[in-house]
């Protein structure tokens, strides 16, 4: 079997195998602000993570931004203006369903990020980290190193850096007069691909409900420039027919809205998949960082000490 | 790549030979030890005990402090920052037992915009400098250490090692009277972010292999100097304060912050890294490293 | 006897037309420039093709160039391409955002080169106003790339010594042209591109020039004489970029010479934005006409010309003299 079924059973199976982790719960909020800052418009919508997470911090009552650092130019056929233009619009129609308030893009030149100078954009984000005040900010994972995708690493660093220097005044002291005050993000959540190399060790499983996948699986396939056509629901029915197989849900449906079914489904299978490794129905998995995380010596302490006022 | 491969191994086979041979003498005196550091207090916390060890049993230290720490203060500017906490490193580095500090200025969170064999090239003279029996650098493959700068110059320090050894690098530094240099023995520290630090990779000939070292000898020295660095550690103090006090919480200790409740946090910090370290040893307090010697890179037929 | 109402409104013959302009050229950027003439003429080089490698969509024919050599090139048979190397998403407002403006500028490139009897646009699409972090080695090997592919005689860029010139695209582009369009000529360079059979090409001649109005200036070496045709394609592609013409700009034009009882009587009748695109097409015949005044011609423009033998200064003469025939 060669097609998209094929690749997502191989991805699922490539799932890392871990112990069972420990479910945590969406964190205290101050501004009950978050942001979601990736590379590409789709980033927030893969089977690890972010969808369901954001969904739940917007049940919570948080208000979430998403950034978007590259142009997504390469992402799509229409060429690099056009792919621009229309992966930006899914974006905001994809984050909107899952309840995030504005998308903002940086438009770095997708897939030519290298040379970009790595304080430029980290830069951009503290920024906007000391603007928006988030609680939380979850990204691809800092050290992530076999992520195959430079745009990933890039970002990701960036990220990995951003959140905790934008908590020092001497950082870009110029933002004080824009009336911006330090800001260290107290909670990351970082994930990555299953399916790049090595892989990557999560520590927390974040648990979904059925609401929170189903917008989960919807936001996956609005990015139609490059998840949705025709020919492949087409091809994956031939190839189920050829085997005398056939999927009931599907009949009825035109090839496109095949495609459609097919994604949401793996989008809950993936889901399933993993809430089914850690007790629960449905699961995202992330590299957790807490708000002591940067003092592993007074993690503990603090914990056990600090109270409230 | 072979040739530098071959040149390499003959290298580090002398210098195990070496080290095998001379065998308790280099232990005692005429050891040099050279620590690279990406900020202050980085290296006090990570190995400031073993490397008091090795300097209260005779050897020579140099330290080479890269950056000049100026953003991590609480209220103060860059420039000030950046000129206490020189002076606060090289007191530190004096009660662990150091000769000498070295410290280069780049600015602290800037690292990942300086070229990285201009970083290598400014360690690999240190390392022809002073001809370090061991070196002790920022373990570059280290994870969750958010602090970029620590990876940058571990990177950078360990390919100086390797380099320094070599004379195809930086010719020019022999004009001057700067030979090639083999350092036999390689320490990588870190705080401990990574939940996968005791875990090797591979054997000994591949990698690094995790050690934890007793410091209960030292620890009073490594906690002295760990709070002689009065400015990182009242921004730390106050950044904690800060979170805690956004929150709607917190730490009775740091209600009011003097020198007195800082010193006071900075021990809690100190002993419970050890504690961490010490964890399934029967040390009471310890330190995690990564130690390449002589195994590294040798076969193990080459050293029977 | 001239009554006060024909005092207070005159109408402004064509020998006023360079006093009215040189008070519409404060709507426009400074481009005075030193005086540049006599120069020597530049003939259009013997050959076929031609490439014009630019940062931006419009960069093409400013007054200081290239529009009307490119339109007299194409008149003596030359064929061409345009190379725009960034994707001039900068290029106008935000309101539609940057994607926007990078189809808009790319559109009204495609009409505006097509005037000027050029084939083709490619673009690099490199971020504009941000390219000088990218690698020199990787812009440059992309121009190699495409000089080896449609192997030009003539080559029009910025001038790569424009030291001065205060846009960070410009230096960068004309940076790389200026080793390409030589470095193409060695095989030993970029060996892999012969897989592709495309073999090495030192490009024989180039036309650079510089914006005017930048710093020091630079140095022209020859002037070009122009034609009326060549004058007239290179004034409706000037204005044919959208982002150059405005109704605001036509009105405050004309506000301006209202406010100095003047006004110019070929505006009559036009909408502000269509006075404004009258206006910019009178901008490079005036400057057109300057330039040829200043060099003994009805209109021309300058260039710093480097022929084929620029790169061996102690052998040019000497093969210009003895190079014969076959």
């Amino acid at each position: 079997m060669k097609p998209l079924l094929a690749i997502l059973v191989m991805m699922l199976g490539m799932l890392p195998a871990m112990a069972e982790l420990p479910v945590v719960d969406i964190p205290p909020g101050d501004t009950k602000t978050f942001l979601v800052i990736h590379p590409h418009h789709d980033d927030h919508s893969w089977a690890s993570g972010q969808a369901g997470l954001i969904t739940k911090l917007v049940d919570a009552g948080w208000t979430g931004y998403y950034v978007r650092v590259s142009n997504d130019e390469k992402d799509g056929p229409h060429g690099y203006p056009h792919d621009d233009m229309v992966n930006l619009f899914e974006a905001r129609e994809a984050t909107e369903n899952l309840g995030i308030k504005d998308v903002i893009s940086l438009n770095w030149r997708n897939d030519y990020m290298d040379p970009t100078p790595h304080n430029e954009i980290r830069a951009q984000l503290i920024l906007l980290i000391r603007k928006y005040r988030p609680d939380l900010v979850t990204s691809y994972h800092p050290w992530g190193h076999y992520d195959r995708n430079p745009d990933h690493r890039k970002v990701s660093k960036a990220v990995g850096e951003a959140v905790w220097l934008a908590g020092f005044a001497n950082v870009h002291p110029e933002h004080r007069k824009l009336g911006l005050k330090p800001h260290r993000v107290p909670y990351k959540f970082y994930t990555q691909r299953f399916d790049y190399g090595k892989g990557y060790e999560p520590n927390v499983v974040v648990e979904l409900g059925e609401s929170n996948i189903r917008r989960k699986a919807r936001s996956f396939w609005v990015h139609r420039n490059v998840r949705l056509n025709g020919s492949t629901g087409r091809r994956m029915r031939q190839l189920l027919k050829d085997q005398g197989l056939a999927i009931p849900e599907l009949e009825g449906l035109t090839d496109i809205e095949a495609h459609a079914w097919l994604q949401e489904w793996s989008m809950y299978s993936a889901a399933r998949k993993v809430g089914g490794k850690h007790g629960i129905e449905y699961g995202e998995i992330y590299a957790r960082l807490g708000e002591w995380h940067p003092w592993p010596g007074l993690t503990d302490y603090l914990e056990s000490n600090a109270v409230e006022k | 790549m072979t040739l530098l491969l071959q040149r390499t191994t003959v290298a580090l086979l002398l210098a195990g030979l070496f080290l095998f041979s001379a065998g308790p003498a280099l232990a005692e005196g005429g050891k040099v030890v050279l620590v690279i550091t990406a900020d202050a207090s980085d290296y006090v916390l990570a190995a400031g005990g073993t490397i008091a060890k090795m300097l209260d049993d005779g050897a020579t230290g140099y330290l080479v402090r890269v950056t000049n720490d100026d953003k991590d203060s609480w209220e103060l500017t860059a420039e000030e920052t950046a000129r206490r906490t020189r002076e606060e490193s090289e007191k530190a580095a004096k009660i662990l037992g150091f000769k000498e500090v070295e410290s280069l200025g780049y600015r602290a969170g800037e690292l990942g915009g300086v070229s990285p064999t201009e970083l290598r090239d400014r360690i690999l003279f240190y390392v022809r400098l002073y001809k370090p029996s061991v070196m002790f650098i920022p373990n570059p493959y280290a994870e969750y250490v958010e602090v970029l700068d620590r990876f940058y110059v571990g990177q950078a320090a360990e390919d100086a090692r390797r380099a320094a050894s070599l004379s195809n690098y930086q010719p020019p530094f022999a004009v001057v009277g700067l030979e090639t240099h083999v350092t036999p023995e390689l320490y990588y520290y870190a705080q401990p972010f990574d939940p996968r630090r005791r875990e090797a990779e591979s054997t000994a000939t591949f990698v690094p292999q995790p050690k934890v070292v007793d410091i209960a000898s030292t620890f009073a020295k490594k906690l002295q100097a760990a709070q002689a660095l009065k400015t990182i550690n009242h921004s730390m103090a106050m950044r904690i304060k800060h979170r805690l006090e956004s929150t709607g919480r917190h730490l009775p200790l740091l209600d009011d912050i003097d020198e007195t409740s800082v010193s006071e946090l900075v021990e809690i910090n100190v002993r419970k890294l050890g504690a961490i370290a010490a964890k399934d040893t029967d040390h009471t307090q310890a330190e995690e490293l990564h130690y390449a010697g002589v195994e590294y890179q040798i076969p193990t037929k080459y050293l029977q | 006897m001239k009554t006060e109402s024909m005092w207070r409104r005159r109408s402004v013959s064509t020998s006023r037309l360079v006093a009215v302009l040189c008070v519409v050229s404060l709507y426009f950027p400074a481009l005075n420039g030193a005086s540049i003439g006599p120069l020597p003429e530049g003939e259009v080089p013997p050959g076929k093709k031609l490439m014009v490698i630019q940062p931006h969509h419009d960069d093409h024919t400013w007054q200081y160039g290239f529009g009307g050599l490119i339109a007299k090139m194409t008149a003596a048979g030359y064929k061409g391409v345009y190379v725009r190397v960034s994707n001039d998403e900068k290029d106008g407002g935000m309101q539609n955002g940057w994607g926007a403006n990078d189809v808009s500028n790319y559109e009204d490139t495609l009409d505006a080169t097509k005037n000027l009897g050029l084939s083709e646009v490619i673009s690099l699409n490199w971020r504009n106003d941000h390219m000088s972090s990218i690698p020199h080695i990787e812009l440059r090997d992309q121009i190699i790339l495409l000089i080896r592919k449609y192997r030009p005689d003539v080559v029009m860029s910025y001038h790569p010594w424009g030291n001065y010139d205060r846009n960070p695209d410009h230096r960068k582009v004309s940076w790389a042209v200026g080793s390409a369009v030589w470095l193409a000529g060695l095989a030993n360079v970029r060996r892999d591109h012969a897989k592709l059979g495309l073999k090495p090409h030192q490009v024989p001649f180039k036309f650079y020039s510089h914006r005017s109005d930048y710093g020091r200036g630079y140095h022209p070496n020859v002037f070009v004489e122009l034609s009326e045709d060549d004058l007239v394609r290179k004034a409706k592609s000037y204005r044919l970029h959208k982002i150059r013409v405005s109704a605001g700009a036509g009105r405050q034009t004309r506000e301006a010479l209202d406010a100095m009882g003047l006004k110019i009587p070929a505006l009559d009748g036009l909408t502000d934005e269509q006075a404004h695109e009258r206006l910019q097409e009178m901008l490079m015949h005036w400057v057109s006409k300057q330039r040829g005044q200043e060099n003994g011609v009805p209109y021309a423009e300058v260039f710093y010309y480097m022929d084929e033998w620029h790169g061996v200064p102690g052998l040019s003469d000497y093969i210009r003299e003895s190079a014969v025939e076959r």
